[in-house]
C-alpha cells in the first residue's frame, strides 16, 4: 500500500471512531430529548390532571360542609365550580391513555365521582340532611374519599412510570456521553500510534537515506536502503541507490 | 524488541476480538436488545485498532521469544482493555471499575462477576461475556502450550518441569501443528459439549454460553443461580464430564483421541487429578450428608457437582456452598487453591507443581533418614532436576504469598477475613466464587473498587503464572 493511502487510512480511522461515536451521541440525546418529551406529554400530564381533580374534589367536599350549615348560595357557587374543575381536568385524563391498566383507573374514578355527586346534587340546605354530620360522615365524606382514592391510585401508576422512564433517561444520557468519551481517549491512543508508525515507516527511513547519501557524498561511503515497506519510500531508495551505482560507475570510468 | 511488530500482532488478536464483538451484536440485533450500538461500536474500535498496525507494519520473517512472550502478553491485556468497552458503553451497573473487572474476569476465566442481577443483562452483552472466557481459553493454550515451552530458562519453571508423558506430546508439537491441533481439541470439546447440552434439553444460547464457560473453566452463566437454575441432573453431568476433561492438559487429550488413551491413564499427574477430585467429593458428601442434604443421593450430586467445578477453576454453582459444613468449605478451599493440570485453560497451583512438592518432600524425609543417599525424585520416570523442584516450591510459595497479601489488603478495606481470603483465593486461582459475602450464589459487588482492582491483578497474576506478569513489567531488565 502506498503512503498515501496509508496517511489516508490513519485519518479516515479517526474520522470513523469521531463521526461513529458523534452520531450514536446525536442519537441517544435526541431520544433522551423523545423521552423527556413523552414524559411530559404522558405521565406529567395525567398527574397533573390527577392533581386538579383532587383539589377540586376537596373544594366540592368543603362546599358540601357550606351547604350542610345552611350557606345554601355560597356552597352552591363553590361546588359548580369544583365540578367544572374536576371534569375538566377527568376530560384532559381520558384523553391521555398512556400505560398499561389507565383506561379502568379512569372508568373507577367516573363511577365514584358519579356515586358522589348524586348526593350532592340533591337538596341539602332545608332538608334533613342539613346540619346532619352523621350523613356527612357516613355518606357523603365516606363517598369523597372513595373519589380521592381512584384519583390516588391513578396518579401513582403514572408516577411510577415516569420515575422507571427517569432511570431510564439515566441510562440513555450516560450512553449519550460515554462514547465521545471513549472516542476521544480512542482518537488520542490511535494518534500516538499513528505518530509512531509515521515516525517509525516514513521519517526514520528519509532521515536514514539521507544520512546514507551525506556518507556517499563526503566519504563515498556505499548507500544502504534502510527501507522496510514496499511503498514510494522504497521506490525512491532504490532509484538513490541506482543514482549512487551510476555515479560510482561514472566516477570510477573517468 | 520491535514495538512495531508486537503492534502488529497484538492487533491480529484484536481482529479476532472484534469478529466476537460483531457475532454478539448480531445476537443483540436479533433479540432487538439494547447492547446493539454498544458492541458495534466496540467491534468497530477493536477492527480498526487491530487493522492499522497491518496495514502499516510489514509482516516479520523472524519473531523472537521475547517478542513472541510479549505479543501473547499484551495481547491479553489489550484483550481486556478492549473487552470492558461494550461494558462501559451500555452502562448500568457497570462503572469503570466494573467493567474492567468483569472482562479481566472473562478474559482469564475466572468467572468472578460484579453483576448483581445477570438475567436483567441484554443477551448480545451475555454471549459477550461467555465470549471472552472462550476467547481467553484460547489465549492460555497457546500461552501454555506453545509461547511457555519456548521462553527456555526464562523462569518458565513449571514448562520445563512438566513430568509426565505430556512434556513430551508439548514438546513434540511445539509448531503452528500443535497450536492447530490446541484449536481442534478445543473446538471439538466445545461443540461436543453443545451438543451434549442440546440433547438435555437447554436452549441454542445457554448451551452455547454455557459450554464457552465450561471448556474454558470459565464460570460465567447467563442465570442468576447459575447451573442451579436448571434443576437438572443430566444438564450437570453433561457440565461436570466437560469441566473433568478442560482440567486435562490438552496435549495429553489430543493424544487420548488419536488413540493414545495409555498415555492418558499412566501419566502420574492424570491419576493424582482424578484421585483427589475423587476423595474431595466423598469427603465433601460425607460433610454435607445430614448437614445440608437428608439423603445421599443428593449429598453425592451436589458435591461432585461443587468440587468437580472448583476443582477445574471452573466456579459453576448448583447450591450456595456457604451454607455447606465447615470441613466442606475447607475441601472446596484446597480445591480452589489447586486447580487442574498444568496445560489445560485451568487456573490456580496446578496439580503438577504439587506432585512435584511432595515428592520433593518425600525425597527430603528419605534424605532424613539416609543422608549419604543419593535420591532423586522422579514423575513418570523422568527425573525431576533441583531446579525445578527449587522453582515449583518457589511458586507456590509465591503463590499463597500473594493471596495472603490480597487477602490483608481487602481485609483493610473492610472486607470480612472468609470473605477476603476466599476471594482472593478464587481471584488467584481464576476459579469464580469464594465464601462470605462472594460465594457461589453471590457475586463481588460489596468489595470496594480498590478492592476489586486488587483482585483483577490476582487475577492476571494466577493466569500468567506470576512470573509471566513480572517479566512483562521488568521487560527493560531482559537479558
Amino acid at each position: 500500500m502506498g503512503i498515501r493511502k496509508k496517511v489516508l487510512f490513519g485519518f479516515l480511522i479517526l474520522a470513523i471512531m469521531l463521526f461513529l461515536a458523534g452520531a450514536w451521541s446525536i442519537y441517544e440525546l435526541k431520544t433522551v430529548g423523545a423521552s423527556v418529551q413523552r414524559l411530559l406529554d404522558d405521565n406529567y400530564k395525567s398527574i397533573n390532571a390527577a392533581n386538579s381533580m383532587t383539589e377540586a374534589l376537596e373544594r366540592e367536599d368543603s362546599a358540601v360542609l357550606l351547604l350542610l350549615s345552611g350557606h345554601w348560595k355560597h356552597g352552591r357557587e363553590i361546588i359548580e365550580s369544583g365540578d367544572r374543575s374536576f371534569r375538566e381536568a377527568f376530560r384532559i385524563a381520558e384523553n391521555n391513555l398512556t400505560i398499561p391498566g389507565e383506561k379502568s383507573y379512569i372508568a373507577e374514578i367516573h363511577k365514584a365521582y358519579g356515586v358522589y355527586k348524586n348526593l350532592w346534587l340533591r337538596p341539602i340546605v332545608g332538608t334533613t340532611r342539613e346540619k346532619n354530620l352523621d350523613w356527612y360522615f357516613q355518606e357523603a365524606h365516606a363517598s369523597f374519599l372513595n373519589v380521592k382514592l381512584a384519583v390516588n391510585r391513578l396518579r401513582a401508576s403514572n408516577a411510577q412510570v415516569m420515575y422507571q422512564t427517569a432511570t431510564q433517561l439515566e441510562d440513555k444520557a450516560h450512553r449519550a456521553v460515554v462514547p465521545g468519551v471513549v472516542a476521544i481517549v480512542s482518537a488520542l491512543v490511535f494518534t500516538i500510534m499513528f505518530n509512531y508508525f509515521i515516525n517509525r515507516y516514513m521519517v526514520s527511513p528519509i532521515i536514514h537515506m539521507t544520512k546514507s547519501v551525506q556518507g556517499f557524498l563526503k566519504n563515498n561511503e556505499p548507500f544502504r536502503l534502510g527501507v522496510e515497506t514496499k511503498d514510494e519510500l522504497q521506490r525512491l531508495a532504490e532509484a538513490i541507490q541506482a543514482l549512487v551505482a551510476q555515479s560510482t560507475k561514472h566516477q570510477a570510468s573517468s | 524488541m520491535r514495538p512495531a511488530i508486537i503492534l502488529r500482532y497484538s492487533g491480529i488478536v484484536l481482529l479476532f476480538d472484534a469478529v466476537f464483538l460483531a457475532i454478539s451484536a448480531v445476537i443483540s440485533a436479533s433479540y432487538s436488545d439494547s447492547a446493539l450500538l454498544p458492541l458495534l461500536y466496540s467491534a468497530v474500535i477493536a477492527a480498526l485498532f487491530g487493522l492499522f498496525p497491518l496495514i502499516f507494519v510489514p509482516p516479520a520473517k523472524d519473531i523472537s521469544n521475547k517478542e513472541g512472550f510479549f505479543v501473547v502478553i499484551s495481547s491479553w491485556l489489550l484483550s481486556c482493555l478492549a473487552g470492558s468497552l461494550p461494558y462501559i458503553l451500555w452502562g448500568g451497573e457497570f462503572t469503570l471499575t466494573n467493567a474492567w473487572f468483569e472482562s479481566v474476569s472473562g478474559f482469564t476465566t475466572t468467572g468472578s462477576s460484579i453483576i448483581r442481577n445477570i438475567e436483567a443483562l441484554p443477551l448480545g452483552l451475555l454471549f459477550w461475556r461467555s465470549a471472552t472466557h472462550w476467547i481467553g481459553g484460547v489465549g492460555i493454550l497457546i500461552f501454555a502450550l506453545s509461547v511457555l515451552p519456548s521462553m527456555g530458562r526464562t523462569g518458565m519453571v513449571l514448562y520445563r518441569t512438566e513430568m509426565s508423558s505430556l512434556a513430551m506430546e508439548n514438546f513434540h508439537y511445539r509448531t503452528r501443528e500443535a497450536l492447530k491441533i490446541l484449536v481442534i481439541v478445543y473446538v471439538g470439546l466445545t461443540f461436543a459439549e453443545i451438543l451434549g447440552l442440546l440433547l438435555c434439553g437447554m436452549n441454542w444460547f445457554d448451551a452455547v454460553t454455557h459450554s464457552f464457560a465450561t471448556i474454558a473453566t470459565g464460570g460465567f452463566s447467563p442465570k442468576n443461580a447459575s447451573i442451579g437454575h436448571y434443576q437438572n441432573i443430566s444438564v450437570e453431568m453433561v457440565i461436570v464430564v466437560f469441566m473433568v476433561l478442560s482440567g486435562l492438559h490438552f496435549g495429553l487429550l489430543f493424544a487420548a483421541i488419536r488413540g493414545n488413551v495409555k498415555a492418558l491413564w499412566t501419566s502420574s499427574i492424570v491419576k493424582y487429578y482424578l484421585l483427589t477430585l475423587a476423595i474431595g467429593v466423598m469427603i465433601t458428601t460425607f460433610s454435607i450428608h445430614g448437614h445440608s442434604f437428608t439423603s445421599w443421593a443428593e449429598a453425592l450430586r451436589f458435591a461432585a457437582f461443587q468440587v468437580i467445578s472448583l476443582g477445574t477453576s471452573t466456579g459453576f454453582a448448583t447450591t450456595d456452598t456457604a451454607l455447606w459444613a465447615p470441613l466442606a468449605k475447607l475441601i472446596m478451599i484446597f480445591f480452589t487453591l489447586q486447580c487442574a493440570c498444568a496445560g489445560s485453560t485451568s487456573g490456580g497451583i496446578k496439580v503438577d507443581r504439587i506432585v512435584i512438592f511432595w515428592k520433593g518432600l518425600l525425597r527430603t524425609v528419605k534424605k532424613l533418614r539416609h543422608p549419604q543417599a543419593v535420591i532423586a525424585p522422579k514423575v513418570d520416570g523422568v527425573v525431576i532436576e533441583s531446579d525445578t523442584l527449587e522453582g515449583s516450591i518457589l511458586y507456590i510459595a509465591l503463590y499463597l504469598g500473594i493471596v495472603f497479601l490480597s487477602s490483608v489488603f481487602l481485609t483493610a478495606l473492610g472486607v470480612d477475613i472468609l470473605s477476603a481470603f476466599s476471594g482472593s483465593a478464587a481471584t488467584m486461582g481464576n476459579v469464580g466464587p469464594g465464601f462470605g459475602i462472594v460465594s457461589s450464589m453471590s457475586n463481588f459487588s460489596q468489595i470496594p473498587n480498590i478492592g476489586k482492582w486488587i483482585l483483577t491483578l490476582t487475577m492476571l497474576l494466577g493466569r500468567l503464572e506470576i512470573f509471566g506478569l513480572i517479566l512483562f513489567v521488568t521487560a527493560k531488565s531482559w537479558r
